[in-house]
């Protein structure tokens, strides 16, 4: 019974690769085009640094990058899966790590229940900015695509004018940038940083987030919701058929109320990371795209928690690599290119091979029953 | 059989299919084709839907290759690969669903796509006076200058012709034409298409409406279940013959048997009516009841309000007016899960759309619709291990052919993907079945398989209400029967005693509501 499973997933994979591996080749000719040498750039991507600490350094700036945008990935994947397209991640992340990071400043508990509350808060926000695009679905029949990506502008200048206005803290003489009042140690993050050193190597700078335990044990939590549960498998059939799913009883209304809120909620973890881990606040020069990034994300990682996992890591892995090309005199929006084509080829390679793949299960499951005598019984009637 | 010999003998004919199948993963959509049409006449081909009537269509306009058979135009060969081939041909198709731009005039959507130029702009004046000759010779009255936003139905369906005229198509396929019409509208393009004929063009003409086919059409010929079945003289046959044709003449004796029908009320459909706007009801005043061991039968020309009756009865339409009781409850107000989980079972008349997953494997078709019961639930979960047990059970016990429970759905053929389906809705012990056209689209053995399926259920104290157009189901197995027309229950009659002929005299409005 396995064997059909393994095939379809073993085409899946071979297909993600040659898609990556022309990826590559498409930018290589990029590469070309700007002066450099396509190996030079490949080793520079590569190259960690000489030092223990530099490579410890490097991974950690990978780990790190490929949190939050494993988090958006999943936020997206959620929504896709019942082709709900939440566009709205951007605004519902950056809303939910100001307020959560604004409230978490105002008190001090001990730590696991002061950074509780405040991951509580982000998701709560993500959550409630979500659910108005799926109230207006509901209600008024308004494309959500539409509703969240306005919605997108209404949060990302609503954030702009907060961390200017009510909730921005003390400036120390001679910053230049607004922030959030800096949130009190107990909400501080513990790094990973043992880890490094489990492998003998020095701890990285700028050290490994600790939000990395928080972000995997969210994707098996996800992973378990989409695949096990009935709530998984309404969405499962919601995003199939939607007719068919509304005569089995699944009320369409629920599911996109539901989806899009828990799309929200996750969404409002990404900005933890950053502000739990290293900036203890939210400031004006807090990393932006990373919900529109996530799209990306989603789509490479085909909306499966495994998927999104490698496709983070991909991307996180690229990202680092801008810097060493700029030191080999590599334009580093190659990296840019890389990650467009890889995205367009994979979603081009998806779709070749479920078509094959349910190709090949039609003419195995023909081949299996022998339909030659059926076919005949159909032409007899 | 045909219209006139002399045609025949002197011109080879307009467009001859010989032999034409059409095969698609697990169905034959169609087989054996034969079809000749003689130009300048008007040919209409009948048949209930999912006949097979739109892939012949799509075939003869190149939008599907064929995998037997041949098409000739004029007497020559041809082999489309695109509808440009059938263009160049001189075919050209207007579909059921305009495909019209709507912010664009009639002149700019009549060019669209074949646009004449002059010094590398548009040649407005050409493609006026063009069309303005058209519709003159052909009596399309259509304003080059509107919006075609502004255009009611049938003008925007002369822009259609028109603008396959413009493309110098002499054969032209209408898809349904009159589906979208009232019936003025209907007159004036059976006039159109009257005056498209006396200018030598030939019409190929799509319906299953039989009364409108008969007034234009000059040959007929009837499809039924993919193949063409007979090919007819529209002034020797009536309604009722054709109503024959199309569905399967040969009426079976139903077969004796003890009545299972108890008299207890499962299901009591009270006076329902759907009325939408203000226009004509699409239900009005519809009440029966169905009994345990019942079956009771509808018969009917599709469209006549089934889906709407079965909407109702699933909760997915609301009603205007009426009541509709299971049992004890008054579910009018209940969802479509709560009607599911009190025990009303559904066998869809489209098993594409609303029956199946076809992406996803059996055993999570098992659960579809079960999602919130025993045994695919276990609190918040899906229990994997129950459903695939008993997805086992259904693919033995209704023989569903598959070379697992892991397959996809799109594998199957139809008749195995239906026998899962009708597994499925038997399981969880419901009281009330709707069964849709149980058999569409089914090879025999799985028909065969199917009708025992209902009729140990039937003898097991299911109620059933079985929809179809296939008159040998419905009196095979119709323990009662009632017709629909245009929405309301103009007949209930005995399925012992009904004869074809009072049956086609209902189902068509022949015969005026006289008992019901």
């Amino acid at each position: 019974m396995m064997p059909a499973r393994l095939q379809r997933t073993l085409l899946t994979l071979a297909g993600a690769v040659v898609a990556v591996l022309l990826a590559v080749a498409i930018s290589s000719i990029a590469i070309l085009a700007a002066g450099a040498s396509p190996i030079t750039a490949l080793e520079a991507m590569f190259d960690f640094g000489d030092t223990q600490a530099q490579v410890a350094t490097a991974v950690a700036f990978i780990l790190n990058r490929a949190v939050p945008l494993f988090i958006a990935g999943l936020a997206v994947a959620i929504g896709f899966r019942m082709n709900l397209f939440n566009i709205g991640i951007e605004g519902q992340y950056r809303l939910a790590a100001i307020v959560a990071a604004f409230v978490g400043s105002q008190f001090v508990l001990p730590g696991p229940i002061q950074i509780t509350l405040i991951i509580v808060v982000a998701m709560l926000v993500g959550g409630l900015y979500a659910l108005i695009p799926a109230v207006l679905k509901v209600t008024r029949g308004v494309n959500e695509v539409i509703s969240t990506i306005m919605l997108n502008y209404i949060a990302i200048n609503l954030a702009a004018f907060l961390v200017r206005g009510p909730f921005t803290g003390e400036r120390e003489a001679g910053q230049l940038t607004t922030s959030t009042p800096q949130l009190p140690e107990s909400a501080w993050f513990p790094n990973l940083n043992f880890l490094f050193e489990m492998f003998g190597l020095p701890a990285p700078r700028g050290g490994l987030w600790g939000f990395l335990i928080v972000a995997i044990l969210v994707g098996v939590i996800i992973w378990v919701v989409l695949e096990r549960t009935r709530f998984g498998f309404e969405v499962k059939a919601s995003g199939l058929n939607a007719s068919a799913a509304l005569a089995s009883g699944v009320n369409p209304k629920r599911m996109v109320i539901s989806a899009m809120v828990l799309s929200g909620a996750i969404a409002g973890l990404i900005g933890m990371p950053e502000i739990l881990g290293r900036t203890h606040a939210y400031g004006s020069n807090f990393t932006a795209g990373l919900g529109f990034l996530g799209i990306a994300v989603a789509l490479l990682g085909r909306n499966k928690p495994v998927g999104i996992a490698v496709a983070a890591l991909l991307f996180g892995f690229l990202d680092r690599a801008a810097a060493p090309l700029q030191f080999a005199d590599i334009p580093p929006s190659v990296i840019a290119i890389i990650q467009g084509t890889i995205v367009l080829l994979v979603v081009i390679a998806n779709e070749i091979t479920s078509r094959v793949s349910m190709r090949q299960e039609e003419r195995r499951a023909a081949r299996q029953l022998d339909t030659t005598s059926q076919a005949q019984a159909e032409v007899a009637a | 059989m045909s219209t006139s010999s002399d045609t025949l003998a002197a011109a080879p004919p307009a467009v001859e299919l010989e032999g034409i199948t059409k095969r698609f993963p697990g169905v034959v959509a169609n087989h054996d084709i034969r079809i000749a049409v003689e130009p300048g006449t008007v040919h209409a081909i009948v048949g209930e839907n999912g006949a097979g009537k739109s892939t012949l269509m799509k075939i003869l306009y190149g939008m599907q290759r064929p995998d037997e058979g041949r098409i000739r135009v004029h007497g020559e060969d041809v082999n489309f690969r695109t509808p440009s081939d059938a263009i160049a041909a001189g075919i050209g198709m207007v579909h059921q669903h305009f495909m019209l731009a709507d912010y664009l005039t009639v002149l700019e959507n009549i060019v669209l796509g074949a646009e004449p130029r002059k010094g590398g702009l548009l040649d407005t004046a050409g493609a006026r006076k063009r069309i303005n000759q058209l519709a003159e010779t052909h009596g399309l009255r259509v304003d080059p200058d509107r919006l075609v936003e502004d255009l009611g139905v049938g003008d925007r369906q002369r822009v259609e012709i028109l603008k396959v005229l413009y493309r110098g198509a002499r054969i032209l396929i209408l898809d349904e034409p009159t589906a979208v019409l009232v019936p003025q509208e209907v007159d004036e393009l059976f006039a159109n298409l009257r005056e498209l004929k006396a200018e030598g063009l030939t019409v190929i003409f799509i319906s299953h409406k039989l009364d409108e086919v008969l007034s234009i059409a000059d040959a007929i010929t009837v499809i039924r279940r993919g193949t063409t079945v007979a090919a007819v003289d529209p002034a020797s046959v009536t309604a009722r013959q054709l109503a024959e044709l199309m569905v399967g003449s040969e009426l079976p004796t139903p077969e004796t048997r003890e009545s299972t029908v108890t008299d207890r009320v499962v299901l009591d459909v009270r006076d329902v009516t759907i009325q939408r706007g203000a226009a004509k009801p699409l239900l009005e005043d519809v009440s029966f009841p169905v009994r345990a061991g019942e079956v009771v039968g509808i018969a009917g020309v599709e469209g006549n309000g089934q889906s709407e009756l079965i909407e109702a009865i699933m909760g997915l339409q609301t009603l205007s007016r009426g009541r509709i009781v299971l049992g004890e409850d008054d579910i009018t107000t209940w969802s479509t899960l709560r009607r599911r989980e009190a025990g009303i079972g559904y066998i869809p008349e489209d098993r594409h759309r609303q029956g199946l997953l076809l992406e996803a494997p059996l055993w999570e078709n098992r659960v579809l619709g079960h999602q919130t019961r025993e045994p695919a639930r276990k609190g918040i979960w899906v229990n994997r291990a129950a459903s695939r047990k008993d997805t086992e059970r259904i693919v033995a016990e209704y023989d569903v052919r598959t070379p697992s429970i892991d397959t996809l759905a799109l594998a199957l053929s139809g008749g195995n993907q239906q026998k899962l389906i009708v597994g499925r809705e038997m399981s969880g012990e419901p009281k009330f079945l709707i069964a849709a056209h149980p058999t569409r689209g089914v090879d025999v053995g799985a028909q065969a398989a199917i009708w025992d399926h209902l009729r140990t259920a039937r003898a097991a104290g299911l109620a059933v209400l079985l929809i179809s157009a296939d008159l040998d189901e419905l009196i095979g197995l119709s323990d009662c029967l009632h017709v629909i027309y245009s929405g309301r229950m103009v007949a209930r009659l005995d399925p012992s005693q009904v004869t074809p002929e009072q049956l086609g005299g209902y189902m068509t409005g022949a015969i005026a509501e006289e008992q019901s």
